[in-house]
């Protein structure tokens, strides 16, 4: 994939949320997308229409991180309020309520099957949560890191947390092991590659980390952009040609997967990039910013 | 029987007559002999006094409210029927069956039971028709909606007329089939608009739509066909028959013509003419891709169907397959495409499949049969048409030899199953045997089964030689104790083999440092918090030098040792200790085993040596620690001290607090992440959500995991500081620790820590309960100066204590090694194990040390009492929410009397205490000394209830949960609040008013001693639910770790204090 390749044209602009856009992501076919923001509220765009479809207004706090199963029934979401929410779709309507996090909860995700909530706490901990069952006491806790776990990943038989306390930590269940990444550096923002084999960690010194899963090889530094102070994304472009990153002076940073050179900026936002999400097939990328607004970029 | 036959006859009858009243009346009267009592009571009757039956006549009714509302199915009907008929209400749905066989009405089933459990919401629908009378029905009639004749595109309203016509006509005359007449019988009397227009279009009826010469076309597109296959089939006796029948299609050319009119009139009304008759969807065609498959599975069928099936139509297909999908219109295009389908008129061919049909009959009849079998023959063989099977054929089956195996080969894969699983949890442990009675045998074992597990199965051997002719150590060789010392061992490799994975944290290189809160707010350049006592990371960094320098004994270590400089000399003054000391010091950093003692000593005896070897591994510690520290601008002289008599224990802390890492170092660096693994446990629930197979199914529970970071080991220590805790030691024991000469690391850098910043302390809130669990038991010990119980309890304690830190602490070992070796321990205890006896010396000590302060404390505690009732807003109902008020008080207050305690100055002890004293136990001392003996004796009475319900506690607590822990402290908590709610009951008693002196107080309590007196009891059990209460509130409060942390370092080093009594 050349560099022209890269979403880089701005077609749309969702305007919506009051106060910063904290997370955006695409659902699992790139049709659809959710974000949610510091006005409490979720909302459902499409985002090459530039239509806002629908808000989710329940959280008592600012909403910080939210998903979408895979057959978009169901949402999951999670903020400041210390809960999670488990949300229908179509109605709106929240399902259920896990509450039992000590702390802000950061990060959220729907394991493949979307029975399991996996939520990621400021209180240091990884929580799973049973979508299936009525209980609401949390399936499991895992309470191993040392400080606030800012996000969280899920694969078929892997839970993974990356956390202030500089680890990503993957949660075997198969094999019923915890590995420990240590990168000295506290994580923002964990992501997986799309082959599964690597995990992107957004680190607070300024720079995305790519770490080989199987052998735990830091395989790729990617600097020059900022982030020393915010929650922001990073994800690998559709193809894993690329990583692409916010920073917190408002640009958008590609660089290139192999050479980590810097292969394209543009200045994408007036502030902090909190989150930068990537279409699962086209190129196609939402930007998510402090000043309220959801870009769709495109080629 | 003859009345039973009767009873029969007039089942189901509607209507009684009058005449058959007489003979049941004439009945009536013989059965109240008796006779018919003895029926089953599915046969009885009930009748009237006159010998009627009751309960008939529900006939009419019953029918279409049983059949709507109430039976479900047609069949049920007749059950109704019964349950109407006079038969009796007692009759269940099998009796009536057998019955109604009788009757001869046969020809239903009784429905049979279906679970409504999975299909609950299966209702009737219910319209209004159903309640409606025949002729409310018929005046709605004219009113419903519907299309009118006019506009009736598809005839739908036309049908539907039709029906009501044809339900009507049958009401009237009833036909042998019940029930509704079947929608296909019933036409609509009036065409459709598409037929009108055709009709007017010149169309007539029974003819067909096609034009007439499209016949023609397609006659000579199939000729082409067919002779394309003769062709391509290589069998002569074909092709003859194509020709005859190519010639007899000349022939029978006009005959046909007329056939094909004589036909089409029939046929006008076209159903679907082949049914479906596979399992696919509607318009799927499986072969769609792959039509040649569609003949041979037609030839399949048709076979099957045999001779019931038409003939005609199976050699059709067999034969022109190509064709066989245009059966009829609307089967979709899907089904139609085949070899020729392109130069086909796909959309016409509704018609045409009669046509064909019908020439082939006409004919070839003969010929078809002849060749039928032959074509047959073929199919078998699997050849399509148009293919024929090769003679030889390249195509053979490979086979390839299995690949060899080596001889040495063992079929066995390690798979990376969960982490130690084997080792840790399931090996069988050996049985936990009581430890022998010779407490200095205890030591001894444990002590070695630390070693041993630290140093590997080659120390024990070593030692065994050695220590063959020592009776001491029998244990080793079999002897007393072997058991116990077989499980300790394996309590020591268990812990061993979660330090050996801590341990490599503290090996890592130095860049790598596991990043702290502490560095990391360095990094992002926040401001550091005010600090409390000690902050975490230096407890970490500490404990990972004491862990590596536990492991040195088997580890190499890099670093050369070779420049000893001049106050790295401890032992100048004996020349040849000195030189033995620097042998030592080179085996042991040149690593491996150490043999137990350097040949120089040779001429020393056991107890000599071991005691050498003590001061060895103190004075190589101490240089060791002072070259980290070097170049630190924190200098601990206190601790670096080295005594060589060994007075320096080997225990973690005297490290320095590594506040001044090398924070820079983590920009420079290219980071190289670390992995390390562990094992974790996912829940079960998690894996089946996941849909993963438990890789931990059907193991027994896991050992609680002794989490892997570093102040987890402190952590693991908790449940004997839950003991510890609440132990009810006096408060003079306490300060008798600390008079001691301190020389104990722990307490040393802990208090050097927290004299720092004692002044902050106070700001800060703590967990309540943990203080309460370390102090609030002292106003009460006063009280029970004299209790005998204690002195079991501490024993107890001490025990457990005793137990468990040495196993925590494996560099404690060497000291407890060497007392029983029979070695003089130096003099680090003065006070060996302190009985209650001896308290009243100690108290006075204290009071000497708390004067200097007492105005201090007073002044403190005078603040606090103004706070109270400010905060209370007037004396409170709730005594233990008072008193939890007044607790958190006090725990302000201890907390800064924690630092003080722990810091070396006497006074700053004195004040602690004194404190305690005031806040907790101004009345309990006031009336220590008023109270009458009586009093006395009756809490103590209830003191003791108390405390062998503690014992109770202890009892079932395993040190090594901390989760646990919180529960005893609970039970502490339940205990103290139970004390303290003794107290303030005397304060509410007391307290009308806000007041804050303690003489106002003084005098209030005096005056209420009375009332206090015979009422205690009950209070204190009624308080007891309510401080339990108040406790579950106050563990779920968030709380962060690093307080817990800190509070846990205090317990710790508070019970090691007591652990030296």
């Amino acid at each position: 994939m050349s560099v022209e390749d890269l979403p880089q044209k701005e077609v749309n602009v969702l305007k919506g949320h009051e106060g910063g856009v904290l997370a955006a992501r695409f659902n699992s076919d790139g049709n659809y997308i959710l974000s949610c923001g510091k006005d409490r509220t979720i909302r459902l765009w499409n985002p090459h229409r530039g239509i806002h479809i629908k808000t989710y207004k329940s959280h008592g706090r600012e909403v910080r991180d939210v998903h979408v199963t895979s057959d978009n029934s169901k949402l999951c979401s999670c903020g400041g309020d210390r809960q999670v929410f488990y949300w229908d779709v179509a109605t709106g309507r929240v399902i259920r309520k896990f509450r039992g996090h000590d702390g802000e909860v950061n990060g959220v995700k729907f394991n493949e099957y979307s029975s399991v909530v996996v939520s990621a706490g400021y209180d240091q901990s990884l929580r799973a949560w049973d979508c299936r069952s009525h209980s609401t006491e949390p399936i499991q806790i895992i309470d191993t890191f040392a400080d606030s776990v800012m996000s969280v990943c899920l694969t078929k038989t892997e839970i993974i947390g990356g956390s202030v306390d500089g680890t990503v930590r993957t949660f075997d269940m198969r094999i019923g092991r915890e590995i420990s990444d240590s990168f000295g550096q506290p994580v923002n923002c964990i992501s997986m590659s799309n082959d599964g084999n690597c995990i992107l960690a957004g680190c607070l010194d300024s720079t995305v980390r790519l770490l080989d899963r199987t052998t735990g090889e830091l395989l790729q530094e990617y600097k020059g952009h900022t982030n020393k102070s915010y929650k922001l994304d990073c994800c690998l472009t559709n193809t894993d040609a690329h990583v692409t990153g916010g920073s917190e002076d408002g640009f958008v940073y590609f660089w290139d997967l192999v050479d980590a050179s810097v292969v394209s900026k543009f200045k994408a936002h007036a502030s902090v990039v909190t989150s930068v999400s990537y279409h699962p097939k086209d190129n196609c990328m939402i930007t998510s910013s402090v000043d309220g607004t959801i870009s769709v970029w495109k080629t | 029987m003859d009345s039973d036959e009767e009873d029969f006859v007039f089942f189901g009858t509607p209507i009684e007559r009058e005449e058959d009243s007489i003979s049941r009346k004439k009945k009536a009267i013989a059965e109240s002999s008796g006779q018919l009592r003895t029926l089953p009571a599915w046969k009885q009757e009930v009748r009237d006094d006159e010998g009627r039956r009751r309960f008939h006549g529900a006939f009419t009714g019953g029918y279409s409210a049983g059949y709507y509302n109430t039976v479900g199915s047609k069949e049920g009907i007749s059950l109704c029927w019964n349950y109407n008929a006079p038969v009796m209400d007692l009759i269940i749905n099998r009796h009536a069956v057998s019955v109604n066989f009788k009757n001869e009405c046969v020809g239903w089933a009784p429905q049979t039971f279906v679970s409504s459990r999975k299909s609950r919401a299966e209702f009737k629908e219910q319209n209004i028709l159903n309640f409606l009378d025949d002729d409310e029905k018929a005046d709605l009639e004219g009113r419903f909606l519907g299309t009118s004749s006019q506009f009736d595109t598809f005839g739908s309203t036309a049908a539907e007329i039709a029906r009501k016509q044809a339900e009507k006509e049958q009401k009237q005359r009833p036909s042998i089939i019940p029930g509704p007449a079947p929608d296909e019988l019933v036409i609509p009397a009036t065409e459709s608009v598409g037929v009108k227009l055709l009709l007017k279009m010149g169309w007539s009826r029974g003819r067909s739509i096609k034009d007439s010469h499209t016949d023609a076309l397609y006659d000579a597109r199939r000729q082409a066909r067919r002779a394309f296959i003769a062709f391509s089939t290589d069998d002569t006796k074909v092709k003859v028959t194509e020709s005859e029948r190519t010639k007899d299609d000349i022939q029978n050319f006009p005959e046909q013509s007329v056939n094909d009119d004589a036909q089409s009139s029939k046929i006008t009304p076209v159903y679907v003419l082949n049914s479906k008759q596979d399992l696919y969807g509607l318009g799927f065609d499986p072969y769609k891709h792959a039509p040649e498959f569609r003949e041979m599975k037609r030839s399949r069928l048709s076979s099957k169907t045999g001779p019931g099936h038409s003939k005609n139509f199976s050699t059709r297909d067999s034969l022109f397959g190509l064709k066989s999908g245009k059966a009829a219109p609307g089967f979709g295009i899907g089904a139609l495409e085949e070899l020729g389908a392109e130069d086909e008129d796909v959309y016409a061919t509704g018609y045409e499949f009669e046509e064909t049909y019908v020439q082939e009959e006409g004919e070839e009849p003969s010929v078809l049969t002849l060749e039928n079998p032959k074509k047959k023959d073929q199919k078998e063989h699997g050849n399509l048409p148009g293919f024929k099977v090769t003679s030889n054929s390249d195509y053979k089956m490979e086979r390839f030899e299995a690949p060899l195996i080596p001889k040495d080969f063992v079929p066995h894969h390690a798979f990376s199953g969960p982490r130690e699983i084997n080792r840790q949890n399931y090996e069988v442990p050996p049985p936990d045997v009581p430890p022998p009675e010779d407490s200095n045998l205890k030591l001894l074992i444990e002590g070695v089964a630390n070693l041993v597990a630290k140093c590997g199965k080659l120390y024990e051997d070593l030692s065994r030689e050695k220590n063959r002719s020592n009776q001491l150590f029998n244990f080793l060789s079999g002897g007393t104790g072997h058991d116990y010392y077989a499980r300790k061992l394996w309590e020591a490799q268990q812990k061993c083999n979660d330090q050996t994975r801590v341990q490599l944290d503290g090996k890592m290189p130095p860049g790598v440092q596991r990043l702290t809160a502490e560095s990391r707010g360095q990094i992002l350049g926040e401001k550091p918090l005010e600090k409390t006592f000690e902050d975490p990371s230096s407890s970490v960094s500490s404990k990972d030098i004491q862990l590596q320098y536990n492991l040195v004994d088997t580890f190499t270590k890099s670093e050369s040792f070779s420049e000893l400089s001049e106050f790295e000399k401890p032992f100048k003054d004996d020349p040849a200790k000195q030189e033995r000391f620097e042998q030592f010091i080179k085996a042991k950093y040149k690593g491996g085993l150490r043999s137990g003692s350097s040949s120089l000593a040779g001429n020393m005896s056991e107890a000599a040596r071991a005691q050498e070897r003590l001061s060895f591994e103190a004075a190589a510690d101490a240089i060791e620690k002072r070259k980290q520290s070097r170049g630190s601008k924190f200098s601990t002289p206190s601790s670096m001290d080295f005594i060589p008599g060994g007075v320096m224990e080997f225990t973690s802390g005297t490290v320095e607090p590594t506040k001044d890492q090398p924070v820079v170092d983590f920009k420079e660096k290219k980071l190289c992440p670390k992995r390390e693994e562990f094992q974790w446990r996912p829940s079960p629930l998690l894996c089946k959500r996941f849909d993963l197979v438990d890789p931990y199914m059907g193991k027994p529970a896991p050992a609680p995991r002794i989490r892997s970071k570093m102040d987890t080991l402190i952590f693991t220590s908790d449940s004997v500081k839950g003991t510890k805790v609440e132990e009810p030691v006096t408060a003079k024991k306490d300060i008798s620790v600390l008079q001691q000469p301190a020389n104990k690391d722990i307490t040393k850098s802990i208090a050097e820590n927290e004299t720092e910043e004692e002044v902050e302390v106070e700001n800060i809130e703590r967990p309540v309960d943990l203080y309460k669990a370390i102090f609030s038991d002292d106003s009460d010990d006063e009280v029970e100066d004299n209790n005998i119980m204690k002195v079991e309890n501490q024993e107890k304690k001490a025990e457990v204590a005793n137990n468990t830190l040495s196993r925590l602490r494996a560099g404690d070992f060497l000291k407890s090694l060497g007392k029983e070796l029979g070695i003089e321990v130096p003099p680090d205890t003065p006070y060996p194990t302190q009985k209650s006896g001896k308290d009243a010396p100690q108290r006075e000590t204290v009071n000497e040390y708390a004067k200097p302060d007492i105005m201090n404390g007073e002044n403190n505690m005078v603040s606090l009492k103004h706070d109270l009732p400010q905060d209370q807003g007037g004396p409170s109902k709730d005594d233990t929410g008072y008193g939890h008020m007044l607790d958190n008080r006090n725990i302000k207050t201890k907390g800064t009397s924690i630092s003080d305690g722990k810091s070396k100055s006497s006074k700053s002890n004195g004040e602690k205490y004194e404190d305690d004293r005031k806040v907790k136990s101004p009345l309990v001392s006031n009336q220590n000394h008023r109270s009458s003996s009586e009093e006395d004796r009756s809490r103590k009475r209830s003191i003791k209830l108390d405390r062998e319900k503690y014992d109770g506690y202890k009892k079932t607590k395993t040190p090594s949960t901390h989760r646990l822990d919180y529960r005893s402290s609970s039970s502490s908590e339940e205990d103290r609040s139970r004390k303290r709610s003794r107290h303030h009951r005397h304060r509410r008693h007391g307290v009308e008013s806000d007041s804050s002196s303690d003489d106002e107080r003084d005098r209030r309590s005096s005056r209420s001693k009375g009332r206090r007196e015979k009422s205690s009891r009950e209070k204190s059990n009624g308080s007891k639910k309510h401080s339990k209460h108040h406790k579950h509130g106050k563990h779920e409060s968030p709380s962060r770790s690093s307080h817990y942390r800190v509070d846990k370092e205090n317990s710790y080093s508070r019970k090691e204090k007591r652990r030296r009594e």
